[in-house]
């Protein structure tokens, strides 16, 4: 079966939340259908902004979202496009159980009770958490909890996967699993999944490619291919001469080199 | 409860007026065992639960409303603050003079005065709202009906507690008030009945089933309610769905 090159097409985005200070600005992307892409940007650069516009909950002044071919829909009950959402804190409902929080998103997706209910237990073994289903997720560490919520991603099977720094508030060596089993995952399961982070170390790990933002509002600064076999270790030297290559090239970029014109002196 | 008890033995003790514990609770079973009591006592706890029923749905309207804002929602800020400062005689009093004697005057009465509070608590519900779960919701695309079911309710499920259990005994009070004044039935109407006859033994055994039915109330019904709702944040106990 072919796959699409242009499964997530995104052409002259802008997008502003209160209409004058731009977020992200011009920005053009391509992600191949099964893709797994890293959108690589410094602290506060349009990164949430740019999937939050993907998802739909953010409505873009001008620009074209499509995946799939289809316009992303906005609205709640929309189901044009199923998306699964990772978010950078579990975003779990503490009042639902486990099972019941992934099977609260997959009903809205129009999935019946009985294929509900296998789904949970397939996603919920995937990843581990088999034994968690009916626990509340304040009793969860916070490991479980992201594992949950990658879980209810994927659970829906989405067209495609956004994941806002997932591991950003883990410690490290949970994270570092994390990295290990996410990278599994998407080799078994195939789906297009686009991660945002501001580790290059982590992007060169999980990803094909990574699209480098600008430092704000959000363009694509440059698309990096990660030509390294899987599966990768995180201390590979190929990935660490990478990562010194893609510092070296966005320091300026990134503001940490000579001061651009129109930057504050200060 | 130890501080009634306490006050009562101390009345009891250094006034003529106030009769001793030993001597009322004497009488109470042959209280409860008149059948003229269980029509009042029940009539004023229905009295307790509509207006309680509607202050509630008043108050969520208008903490619905408020937190809305625009101009209906300074409309209601500004009468919601008006009515928190009627004191609950005056209420009475004009609920009297309005319904005259009729029931719907009794109902009127508790859920005006207790329905600004319960818009208040719920308020502080809907403005603590998480605004991430709500992005959760509407990015896992769920319908406005399923949102509402799972994100919005749930969050306001302890404001609620917290408000039923404020205004509950302060329903109590107003009831029995308005019982005294608009209407001559109901708890209310027997204690003031009792005390014009100087029965100050009756008096005191309406007031003690008056403690009970409250802590009744707030140990077999609210509390219980509460924590089964509430088993969440609990001891982390398995869920029992």
């Amino acid at each position: 079966m072919s796959r699409t090159a242009e499964y997530i097409r995104i052409v002259g985005l802008n997008v502003s939340y209160d209409g004058i200070t731009p977020a992200v600005s011009n920005l053009d992307m391509q992600v191949a259908e099964g893709d797994f892409v890293a959108v690589l940007g410094p602290s506060g650069c349009g990164k949430s902004t740019l999937l939050h516009a993907i998802s739909g909950v953010v409505l873009p002044q001008s620009g074209i979202i499509e995946i799939a071919g289809q316009p992303v829909g906005t609205g709640r009950g929309d189901q044009s496009v199923p998306i699964g959402y990772v978010f950078q804190e579990h975003r779990l409902l503490p009042w639902r159980t486990v099972a019941q929080n992934i099977a609260i998103v997959l009903r809205a997706a129009g999935i019946s009770d009985e294929e509900i209910d296998l789904r949970i237990d397939r996603y919920l073994e995937m990843l581990h958490i088999s034994e968690y289903r009916d626990t509340w997720p304040l009793r969860l560490s916070g490991g479980q909890r992201q594992r949950v919520s990658i879980a209810r991603a994927l659970a829906i099977q989405p067209a495609v996967v956004l994941m806002d720094e997932p591991f950003s508030t883990l410690d490290e060596v949970t994270a570092r699993v994390m990295r290990q089993q996410l990278a599994e995952l998407w080799q078994e399961s195939g789906q297009t999944l686009v991660f945002v982070t501001h580790s290059i170390r982590e992007a060169l790990f999980l990803a094909n490619r990574i699209f480098i933002l600008t430092r704000g509002p959000a363009s694509v600064f440059d698309v990096v291919d990660v030509p390294v076999a899987r599966p990768r270790r995180y201390e590979d030297p190929q990935l660490t001469e990478l990562e010194a290559q893609i510092v070296e090239h966005v320091m300026d970029e990134w503001g940490y080199g000579q001061p651009r014109a129109g930057d504050d002196d200060a | 409860m130890s501080v009634p008890i306490l006050l009562w033995w101390i009345g009891s003790h250094t006034t003529t007026f106030v009769p001793p514990m030993g001597e009322v609770l004497r009488k109470m079973p042959e209280f409860l065992s008149e059948e003229d009591i269980w029509p009042d006592v029940l009539l004023t706890v229905q009295r307790v639960a509509g207006s309680l029923m509607i202050a509630l749905s008043l108050g969520f309207g208008a903490a619905y409303v408020m937190h809305k804002g625009g101009l209906w929602g300074r409309v209601v800020d500004r009468y919601v603050g008006l009515m928190l400062g009627i004191p609950s005689t005056i209420a009475a009093l004009l609920s009297l003079y309005i319904f005259k004697r009729s029931e719907l005057g009794v109902y009127f009465v508790v859920s005006i005065v207790t329905f600004p509070f319960v818009a208040l608590t719920l308020l502080q519900g809907l403005r603590a709202a998480d605004r991430r779960l709500d992005e959760m919701g509407d990015v896992y695309r769920l319908p406005t009906s399923q949102h509402a079911r799972h994100i919005s309710a749930p969050h306001l499920v302890p404001y609620t507690f917290a408000a039923i259990r404020n205004e509950y005994a302060h329903a109590w009070k107003v009831v029995v008030l308005a019982e005294l004044f608009a209407v001559n039935s109901g708890m209310g109407a027997r204690f003031a009945r009792a005390f014009d006859r100087f029965r100050i033994d009756d008096a005191m055994l309406w007031l003690i089933i008056f403690m009970i039915i409250l802590l009744a109330t707030e140990y077999l019904l609210l509390l219980p309610s509460e924590r089964r709702a509430l088993r969440w944040r609990g001891s982390g106990k398995e869920a029992l769905l």
